[in-house]
């Protein structure tokens, strides 16, 4: 009721204002009107009347205080005076703000990008609680596996389901766009019709697809650009509508443009073209595109539940319409219903991709990191704490001589309070700029190849970093309080500002330990995670990375039978080696980490290859293992001779050698690619080191062979090229030789086989350079802490010192005295962040490669940094106690 | 009638005078200012550095209500009415009130 009166009178603040001042001058005119009816002369009564009234200002300002919030203008008052007494001390403030800047921005840029990845709706979704991504999985050799991406899969949900007022089909596709020299590889969302029904998005200008031009047998070539593709490409001309555009081997015809900001599902990937699902699959795929269950398109179904559906039902919905789909599917087949063996499961998780059904790889360490930027953000805290306690203390005095003139202790706790919450404030904004930068470097870590989001624009990321610093504000400003609460107002006023040895502050030091053990804890992560990184680029993989370019075709629109396909590799292979630079180049069908074949294997005196794992492939020409740098262990690698014509051979992976014929020579041996047991023997000529095909862990079902490019399917894959001079500097004249020799709209690219592995490290990499970041970044702060709370220490003890000093102390024994207090400090910090870091270490265990978490040469070094940081933060304040002079720091007294 | 000096209000006591004040109807800040020394026979003089903040405050809370309105010599005035809220808020500070007089006056009497 009195907030209510409160804002009534503020919205009629002029007239109230009126009122009171007529009211006064009734009141004033009564009392001259009493004094003259008692004979006073009028003047006289008027100015007696005057006088009686007292300063009206006042007593009118008070009168309208009682509406306002007292508060308000005591705030002001300490604001005005914090300012002031911060731009008097411009090394604290700068110090404070520094730290404050360092805690509050990592947090920020911490926060904008899980907010973005796990939190934020896409842009423009109409009420995305009831839009969902739907995860499809079947059971495949007892185990379950994501399946999907088929456009007949997809056609079938959409048919069968029935809870969904929407659904739609999408994908993300990195495509050619353009033509000529001019063309690029950009992602071009491809969609359903209705897609953009889930959205409040109408275009910026035309129109989206219809449900008739993205239907099958006949889809329409039209597009929808992004507005940022009309702008930078088209100038923003209205008559870009039914221009054309080539992307990959379609030319699409451009009906619309998408509003600004539209970047559907991929906010960290904008597309730059919108296209239909159905036009896009019939180009890609083969002629049976829109029945086929054997061609994937990649195509995720993203749905809205109908009104009162529920999760668990929408799935269960799914779960059936995958089940009919697959009836569908396998209608007619001899083997029945496999149903039963496939097991197929669908669920409805959240629309965002990194959400998932389970988080995604990246995401773990992200969770990790969120958790080390908080740790971060306390010791910041309780660095600021610490110095503003210290400035209490040196303050104590003049806070003395205020408490007794009568400052009341509530606003003197207000003005400590505003100080906090001031210094707090102007490090968030500080911190904000340099989110703005380390949300780059934290983007560019997580997601690479994505488009960097602004951060200094973002509401949501500026009002997280608002109120993590009002929250830092309060709680560091409480601290000075702590120790005010204790103080004696009369002890205060006697002492001196050199009176010495005052008890040191308990708050202080648990402060100080506080600060030192989360960093310990740190720098053990930090420690393990390195330790860990190192074990990953130890793996031996088989091959060697660093020095191999991956060559890849995109044919587009042209089409070139097997024979001139097969002319055009060779081509292309004579062409790399011509290159300098490159000293060995071999075909090769698929990229290692970037998705191998198989296919089924009869060996003789073995029922059942299959059982025993899996078993992969590449198909490749001479000098590839020269290129790859793999090791041929046994017999021989391929020659140029291993054509078509010649006697079909085979190199197997050592474990593949030991699986199918232990203990004997795998040389001569007879294996048969495909099931039929009339195909032709692959003699085994050499046996090749085992590879790591999938990922840096340890792969012990996972077996891998070769075979010669020109004796499996010489028309499919690119090419491996081995540089002498390093990828980054062979890669451009590389394909510069080799589009030279690409018949019509194809072209091709050229990527070092290092990205593709790295990508697979990258969950270690980020764990290692983050952790370690941070942990720099926590033993700095600890540092700093450390000598603000030595040096001060060394203030207060002046006396004592001196005394030291006065009774034949060696100068050494008083640097002794002030290093010993600071490693004690450290070495209490230790303990109690390695008690952390050893409890905390089993979860964090998982996130490390064939590394222990409690490794102690990790902890043995980590103490040992610590020392030294303590060592180096005390020896400016030792120095300077032992510098004193005895007779100043006595005459003192 | 004996010169009186005035004399200091107990702290809290303000509010409670201008509230019973009210009770025999609307008054102005001048009016409540003239009938509390009135009635404390000049012990009470209550300035109007103090007068018209507790009238703001008795407002804000809700105890009396303001209306312009005209005086008895034809002047306009503001005019402050007793709230039901402002009755009830009266009878507990008079109760308050009672009770601190009888316990002083138990610690005057026995100590």
């Amino acid at each position: 009721m009195r907030i209510l009166r409160r804002l009534a009178y503020w919205l009629r603040l002029s007239s109230h204002h009126a009122d009171l001042v007529n009211e006064v001058e009734f009141h004033r005119a009564m009392v001259e009107e009493d004094l003259l009816r008692r004979g006073m002369s009028p003047a006289a009564a008027r100015i007696e009347a005057r006088r009686t009234m007292g300063n009206d200002t006042v007593m009118r300002e008070e009168a309208r205080a009682v509406w306002l919030w007292p508060s308000l203008e005591a705030l002001w008052q300490d604001a005005t005076y914090t300012m002031r007494d911060l731009r008097r001390n411009p090394t604290f403030t700068i110090g404070v703000t520094l730290t404050l800047a360092l805690g509050i921005g990592a947090n920020a840029a911490m926060f904008s990008l899980i907010d973005r990845l796990l939190f934020r709706p896409p842009a423009f979704m109409v009420d995305p609680s009831t839009v969902h991504r739907v995860y499809m999985y079947r059971t495949s050799q007892g185990q379950e596996r994501g399946t999907g991406g088929q456009y007949a899969r997809y056609a079938d949900l959409a048919r069968y389901s029935t809870t969904f007022s929407q659904i739609a089909g999408v994908s993300l596709e990195g495509l050619a766009v353009g033509i000529g020299e001019a063309t690029r590889v950009r992602n071009v969302a491809v969609v359903s019709a209705a897609f953009f029904a889930f959205f409040d998005a109408p275009p910026a200008l035309g129109r989206y697809f219809t449900a008739s031009e993205d239907a099958p047998p006949e889809p329409a070539p039209v597009a929808v650009l992004s507005h940022e593709l009309w702008t930078t490409q088209y100038g923003a001309h209205r008559d870009v509508l039914g221009a054309t555009l080539r992307i990959d081997a379609v030319q699409y015809t451009i009906i619309g443009v998408a509003p600004e900001g539209f970047v559907g599902l991929w906010p960290y990937r904008p597309p730059v073209a919108f296209v239909p699902l159905a036009t896009y699959a019939r180009s890609e795929g083969p002629p049976d595109w829109a029945t086929t269950y054997g061609h994937s398109f990649g195509i995720d179904a993203i749905v809205r539940r109908k009104p009162d559906v529920m999760i668990v039902q929408a799935s269960a919905d799914l779960t059936n319409a995958l089940r009919r789909s697959y009836q569908t599917q396998y209608q007619g087949d001899a083997a029945g219903a496999p149903l039963d063996r496939l097991r197929p499961r669908a669920v409805a998780a959240s629309v965002l991709a990194e959400r998932g059904p389970e988080p995604s790889r990246a995401l773990r360490p992200a969770r990790w990191l969120a958790g080390v930027t908080v740790i971060v953000l306390l010791i910041a805290a309780a660095n600021v704490a610490n110095l503003l306690l210290a400035r209490a203390v040196r303050r104590r005095r003049e806070i003395a001589v205020r408490l007794a003139l009568g400052v009341s202790r509530r606003r003197l706790f207000g003005q400590l309070l505003t100080e906090g919450v001031i210094l707090a404030l102007m490090g968030g904004a500080a911190g904000i700029a340099l989110a703005v930068w380390g949300g780059r470097v934290l983007g560019a870590t997580f997601l690479p190849d994505t488009e960097p989001v602004s951060i200094m624009t973002d509401a949501r990321t500026i009002a997280f970093s608002g109120l993590v610093a009002l929250g830092v504000g309060l709680l560091t400003g409480m601290a000075p309080m702590a120790q005010l609460a204790r103080t004696s107002l009369v002890a205060d006023l006697k002492s001196g500002p050199r009176e010495g040895t005052q008890g040191r502050s308990r708050l202080r030091t648990s402060l100080l330990l506080l600060q030192s053990a989360l960093s310990v804890v740190l720098l053990v992560g930090a420690g393990l995670f390195v330790q860990s990184l190192r074990n990953v680029r130890n793996v031996r993989l088989g091959f060697e990375p660093d020095s191999v370019l991956v060559v890849e075709l995109a044919m587009r629109d042209v089409r070139l039978d097997s024979a001139a396909t097969v002319a055009l590799r060779l081509r292309l292979l004579e062409a790399a080696k011509g290159v300098p630079g490159v000293s060995h180049a071999s075909l090769r069908e698929s990229i290692p980490f970037g998705g191998m074949s198989s296919y089924p294997l009869r060996v003789e005196g073995i029922d059942s290859v299959r059982s025993l794992g899996d078993f992969h492939f590449n198909a490749v020409s001479a000098e590839h293992f020269a290129v790859m740098g793999t090791r041929i262990l046994r017999g021989r690698g391929f020659e140029p001779t291993d054509r078509g014509e010649t006697r079909l051979v085979l190199v197997v992976g050592q474990s593949m050698a030991n699986v199918l014929w232990p203990g004997q020579d795998p040389i001569g041996r007879c294996v048969r690619v495909g099931l039929d047991s009339l195909l032709p023997c692959r003699y085994v000529v050499g046996v090749a080191e085992d590879i790591h095909s999938e990922s840096i862990e340890p792969e012990p079902k996972l077996f891998f062979y070769y075979m010669p490019a020109l004796q499996w399917k010489p028309q499919e894959g690119g090419l491996f090229v081995r540089t002498r001079v390093g990828p980054t500097v062979t890669a451009e004249p590389l394909r510069r030789a080799l589009q030279r020799e690409m018949p019509g709209t194809a072209f091709v690219t050229v990527t070092p086989l290092g990205n593709i592995v790295s990508a697979k490290m990258r969950s270690w990499i980020v764990g290692a350079t983050l952790f370690t970041a941070f942990g720099v970044l926590a033993l700095v702060l600890a540092a700093v802490g450390l000598y603000s709370v030595i040096a001060y220490n060394v203030t207060q003890r002046k006396h004592e010192l001196g005394v030291r000093l006065a009774l034949g102390a060696g100068r050494m024994r008083v640097v002794r005295i002030v290093v010993a207090e600071s490693v004690r400090f450290a070495l209490a910090g230790v303990m109690i962040g390695s008690v952390v870091a050893w409890v905390a270490a089993s979860s964090i265990g998982p996130l490390l490669f064939d590394q222990s978490p409690r490794d102690v040469v990790v902890f043995g070094a980590v103490t040992a940094v610590i020392v030294c940081v303590a060592v180096v933060a005390s020896w400016v304040p030792a120095l300077r106690a032992a510098g004193l002079d005895p007779k100043t720091a006595l005459q003192a007294e | 009638m004996p010169p009186t000096t005035p004399a200091e209000l107990l702290p809290g006591t303000l509010d409670l005078l201008i509230l019973r004040t009210l009770v025999r109807g609307p008054n102005h800040g001048y009016g409540v200012a003239q009938r509390v020394r009135e009635l404390s026979r000049d012990v009470f003089q209550v300035g109007e550095s103090s007068l018209y903040p507790a009238l703001q405050r008795l407002t804000l809370n809700g105890y009396v209500k303001a209306e312009w309105g005209v005086s008895d010599n034809n002047r306009r005035a503001r005019y402050y009415t007793l709230t039901p809220a402002g009755r009830k808020q009266l009878a507990a500070e008079e109760r308050e009130f009672e009770r601190i007089v009888a316990a002083i006056r138990l610690v005057l009497e026995l100590a």
